[in-house]
């Protein structure tokens, strides 16, 4: 019975100091949370489409395709040499295409971020992998007919029969009857997959001459390598021939990058959570051990050695740690179907897959929350097994502080040099990158010291705040400063979580408000269209779309910009490609030369010009393997303007260089004719591009508005954060709050003795509570602003070359922290409060 | 020097305080009535557990009285709410306790002024003039509760309980931490408030030479009031102590 007697202390203190610990729980399951549901999400989706892809992929044992995107493809007479190739089994040939796809009602099915694109419907006996499920109807037999993947057909409400349109970058919208409604394996959640009849497919969407790609399957007896090295040796220059397993690999390891991001955001919510975590572990501890001094000291007169003394205050912080890491791992299997469910409900279309708890997560997050618990209880626990028998029969306890508050504040002032120094080196560096790593490494000396050096600055910036804000309240007024102050360690502590969240989300928002206002500033300067035709974040406009635009009465000009991809003397470029008059819509100095993008002409920008060593006059070949090249003439050179980029071409040698099928424009802007009415012309406009759905037409205003929602949404993600380090914030406001008060128990009944009113107890102790809150507010802006300053000034080449500081964005934080110090102190103030007067002289 | 030497300045009447419930029920005060005159110096002593502290307690209004009534002055304290409780342990009664007077924050001219501040009110400053000097403690003003002596600071917190000139001034073991050349100073303090400015002042104590100061003496046991002695001396009340256990 009575072998552990320490344990049964332990456990008995745990269900003795219930509500304490909950905050303890908490703070350790917020972390854990964070870590296990990161690792679930990524992990469930990582798989998923690993499976999507695997599925898609089965059986190939060889797969074809250009060198580059800007390639015409696979020629369709190397289809036949392909089949000859000893070894092949099947070979399924694509033509694949982006396509938005059009209910019959006429509205666009969204894809999300999922790819929408129109392809060839393999017959049977071409068909590599499991032959394809139907869920209704059957295959497209003839022109016209095309089938649908189960999830857009459910999305769009199609079902089979139903006739549908697919927009295409340039051709007419294609009108389509549903044949039927095919099954993928693992369904995802916004991909749109329109199979068309072979013949009408290569007929539509391909240039007449060329596959996109060519998968080929491998007889039994035949390796996936023997196979892919026979067929790359008859296939034609300029196209990758890969294994099966390259091409799955490929895949994973893209989906693998593209979710990394995710991954360390989420990670990064886990482990701030977890880092305010760790002081709230050590107030806890602190408190309790504080608490129960007297009864840690008997325990050591009548025999406890320290070691029991120590252990079984390690035992409560191991109990503590395990439940709230189990807890933990549960919420972040709830916080990762949560995410996925938030995602879907915008249409990012992930797929559904169950959900994939590893074992690395699970060993993790309980390391982790354990661990964390473990030691940030353990100087606590040292401090109570220090405790002297003696101790038990004094009338006073004062605990045995450790007090090394100089060499914190040198180690502090060290880290801010070195963080200083480094940001300066990274602000003055020529290099983006170079800059953006010595300033985050300055930023994170600047942190730390940050961390080191806040019970010193708290001792600065509080009192005269608290004089402010206290003068209306009287002697409470002044007591909550002065008490705010009295343990600056533990104020500087608690008031991390804002600090942090708070660095971060105005950096954050004074590099989004830059943004926006660069590319608003950029807009209103140089962009003299008065409608802008687009269609969505990353489609193109359909080419017949802006013909038909062009002509209705008055619009003055139409200027298209294509992208023009391409080897300029052999290095891959990305540029433009223009149709229509320049200057009419853009406004673009020119530094020599003259730049107008006409017939076989090549303008340039500036540092183009000098990154490539470019002279005016000089010939240059830009060439699309598989299409053509063209010879053409550096005539002008124009100063830097993100608007038209590297360098220009005419729209002529565009369509020299892009097959018919994938002719359309980026983007059209139009000048209305003068006189004309701008929203007449804009709603002829609208009209005459209806037709192809997805054709959006904005004035000026609009675009600029839309550019705007797209920061905005981004920054949106921000406030997540944000409301993440409020909650960690509010939990540790709490807990140290609560510790406080229990500190100062007999104080406040002294002074409740001697006449201070409830209320006055609580307007304290919520003062006490805004001070520590608008404290670490400050502290995170002041970083925060300056980093976020620091940040945009060194990416000033990248196009954030307008410095917005959002002050009443700021201010606006600042006043939240402020609401969140006094909503946090609620529950402690009345705890105080209720601080019986008697509690001065005797253990009440 | 005061003339109201008559007048009541605190009263229980049948005052009955228990402390828990059921079977463990403990019956601290049993039925006590006394009365405190104004203008006057009483200690009360009694052994451990015979009720001294909590009947000091109630009469403060520190603590809720279980039967019975308690008055101070013309106010009486059962029924009333914690603000007007609190206002009146503010406005009316001085509390000098044995350890844990004072404000650690605050320097020791705040916590004299500490009640008043609290109330919003200014303080009389020629009073706390007279009240600072009397109790030696000016120089000392500016300094917070950490740099002062365990003297100095019941000093300071004497000066506290005096400086709002309240109806009643409680002590509870006043001297109980200090040396005995602190403890004969912060009673003759006591002593002079009221000798020389006609202040009521009540004491618990377990220590003859303490109660030696007063002018009354009462004896607790059990929860009741046993016995009364005027102008005591120390060799008295040892022996009526002697007495009692007996």
């Amino acid at each position: 019975m009575a072998r552990r007697p320490m344990g049964r202390v332990s456990i008995r203190n745990l269900r003795a100091h219930k509500v304490r610990l909950i905050l303890t729980v908490l703070s350790v399951i917020l972390g854990t949370a964070f870590v296990t549901g990161s690792y679930v999400f990524t992990d469930t989706l990582k798989s998923s489409f690993t499976g999507i892809f695997n599925d898609a992929y089965k059986g190939i044992a060889t797969h074809v395709e250009p060198a580059h995107s800007y390639d015409a493809g696979i020629p369709f007479a190397d289809l036949a040499t392909i089949r000859r190739v000893p070894g092949v089994d099947r070979v399924a040939p694509g033509v694949e295409r982006p396509a938005a796809l059009v209910d019959s009602k006429g509205t666009k099915v969204a894809s999300g971020g999922a790819p929408s694109v129109a392809d060839t419907w393999t017959v049977p006996a071409d068909r590599i992998g499991d032959p394809t499920r139907f869920e209704s109807g059957g295959p497209p037999t003839r022109s016209g007919q095309a089938v649908l993947n189960a999830g857009a057909a459910h999305k769009g409400h199609i079902r089979v029969g139903d006739r549908v349109r697919i927009v295409l970058s340039n051709r007419p919208v294609l009108t389509l009857t549903v044949s039927g409604i095919y099954r993928t394996k693992t369904e995802s959640g916004g991909y749109i997959g329109v199979l068309l009849s072979p013949g009408q497919a290569r007929q539509v969407l391909s240039d007449g001459r060329h596959y996109t790609s060519v998968d080929a399957s491998a007889k039994p007896g035949v390796s996936e390598q023997e196979l892919t090295a026979r067929i790359a040796k008859v296939a034609p220059s300029g196209l990758t021939v890969e294994t099966g397993t390259k091409l799955r690999d490929d895949t994973n390891a893209q989906i693998q990058t593209a979710l990394s991001f995710v991954n360390y955001l989420l990670l990064a919510f886990g482990f701030i959570a977890l880092i305010v975590g760790t002081f709230i572990i050590y107030n806890t501890f602190s408190m309790i051990v504080a608490q129960r001094l007297r009864e840690l000291a008997l325990l050591r007169a009548v025999g406890a050695s320290r070691k029991q003394v120590r252990r079984s205050v390690l035992l409560e912080a191991l109990f503590t740690g395990v439940i709230g890491s189990v807890l933990g791992i549960v919420g972040g299997v709830g916080l990762a179907i949560g995410l996925r469910e938030l995602l879907n409900a915008f249409n990012v279309g992930l797929p559904s897959g169950s959900l994939l708890l590893r074992p690395r997560t699970l060993i993790v997050a309980l390391v982790l929350g354990v661990g964390v618990t473990l030691l940030s209880a353990y100087i606590p626990a040292r401090r109570a097994s220090s405790i002297a028998p003696v101790e038990a029969m004094r009338e006073e306890f004062a605990l045995p502080s450790s007090s090394s508050s100089t060499r914190r504040t040198i180690l502090g002032l060290a880290l801010l040099v070195l963080g200083v120094v480094l940001t300066v080196l990274g602000a003055t560096s020529s290099s983006t990158s170079h800059g953006s790593a010595l300033i985050g490494a300055g930023l994170l000396g600047v942190g730390g010291a940050a961390l080191m050096l806040s019970p010193v600055l708290a001792r600065i910036v509080i009192p005269p705040i608290g004089w402010v804000a206290g003068r209306p309240f009287g002697r409470p007024g002044t007591l909550a400063p002065a008490n705010a102050v009295r343990n600056p360690r533990r104020t500087a502590a608690t008031a991390f979580a804002l600090t942090l969240g708070l660095l971060i989300v105005s950096g954050i928002s004074v590099i989004g408000a830059s943004a926006k206002g660069s590319v608003e500033h950029l807009f209103d300067n140089n962009v003299r269209a008065d409608l802008v035709l687009t269609a969505g974040q990353q489609g193109t406009v359909p080419q017949p779309a802006i013909d038909a635009a062009a002509k209705q009465s008055g619009v003055g000009s139409m200027t298209q910009f294509h992208l023009a991809f391409g080897l300029l003397d052999g290095a891959e470029e990305a540029g433009s490609g223009i149709d229509g008059p320049l200057p009419a819509v853009l406004a673009l100095p020119a530094v020599s030369g003259s730049i107008a993008p006409v017939g076989n002409n090549l303008v340039a920008s500036e540092s183009k010009a000098r990154e490539r060593g470019w002279k005016i006059g000089s010939m240059h070949t830009l060439t699309h393997p598989g299409v053509g090249s063209v010879r053409l003439k550096l005539v002008g050179i124009y100063q830097d303007s993100q608007l038209a980029g590297a360098w220009l071409v005419s729209g002529a040698t565009y369509r020299a260089l892009t097959p018919a099928n994938e002719r359309a424009a980026e983007v059209g802007l139009i000048r209305i004719a003068p006189g004309a009415d701008l929203s007449q012309v804009q709603s002829r406009v609208e009209k005459a591009t209806n037709p192809y759905y997805v054709v959006s037409v904005d004035t000026r205003t609009q675009f600029k508005g839309q550019i705007a929602a797209q920061v905005n949404t981004l920054l949106g993600l921000l406030y997540a954060l944000l409301a993440l380090a409020i909650v960690i914030a509010i939990l540790g406001i709490i807990n140290t709050l609560a510790l406080s008060v229990v500190e100062r128990r007999r104080e406040i009944g002294m002074m409740r003795a001697v006449g201070m009113m409830r209320r006055q107890v609580r307007r304290t102790i919520y003062l006490e509570s805004f001070l520590i809150a608008v404290f670490g507010a400050l502290l995170g802006l002041a970083l925060g602003i300056v980093y976020g300053v620091l940040f945009t000034k060194l990416l000033k080449d990248q196009g954030l070359d307008v410095l917005v500081i959002p002050w009443t964005q700021a201010l606006a934080f600042l006043v939240v922290a402020g609401i969140v110090g006094v909503l946090a102190a609620l529950w402690p103030g009345v705890r105080a409060a209720r601080t019986p007067p008697l509690a001065a002289i005797v253990d009440a | 020097m005061t003339t109201t030497t008559t007048q009541i300045a605190a009263r229980a009447v049948d005052l009955v305080k228990t402390y828990g419930s059921g079977g463990t029920t403990v019956q601290a005060l049993n039925g006590v009535n006394v009365e405190l005159v104004r203008g006057e110096f009483t200690a009360i002593m009694g052994p451990s557990g015979s009720g001294k502290s909590t009947l000091m307690h109630c009469l403060a209004g520190l603590d809720s009285v279980s039967s019975g009534s308690v008055s101070i002055g013309d106010a009486e304290l059962s029924g009333l709410s914690d603000n007007k409780m609190t206002a009146l342990r503010r406005d009316r009664i001085g509390f000098v306790f044995q350890s844990f007077n004072l404000v650690p924050t605050l320097t020791a001219l705040e916590n004299i002024t500490l009640p008043m501040d609290l109330a919003g009110r200014k303080p009389d400053r020629e009073w706390l003039d007279t009240v600072v000097d009397t109790l030696g403690i000016r120089d000392r003003l500016g300094h917070r509760p950490s740099e002062l002596s365990g003297g100095q600071q019941q000093r300071v917190a004497c000066a506290r309980a005096l400086a709002s000139q309240p109806d009643i001034v409680f002590g509870d073991e006043p001297t109980g931490n200090l040396d005995s050349r602190s403890s004969a100073e912060v009673l003759g303090i006591l002593r002079s408030s009221v000798d020389r400015l006609g202040q009521t002042v009540v004491v618990v104590t377990h220590d003859p030479r303490a109660a030696a100061y007063a002018d009354r003496v009462l004896f607790l046991a059990d929860g009741d009031i046993v016995n009364e002695m005027r102008d005591p001396t120390e060799a008295r009340v040892l022996d009526l102590m002697k007495n009692m256990e007996d």
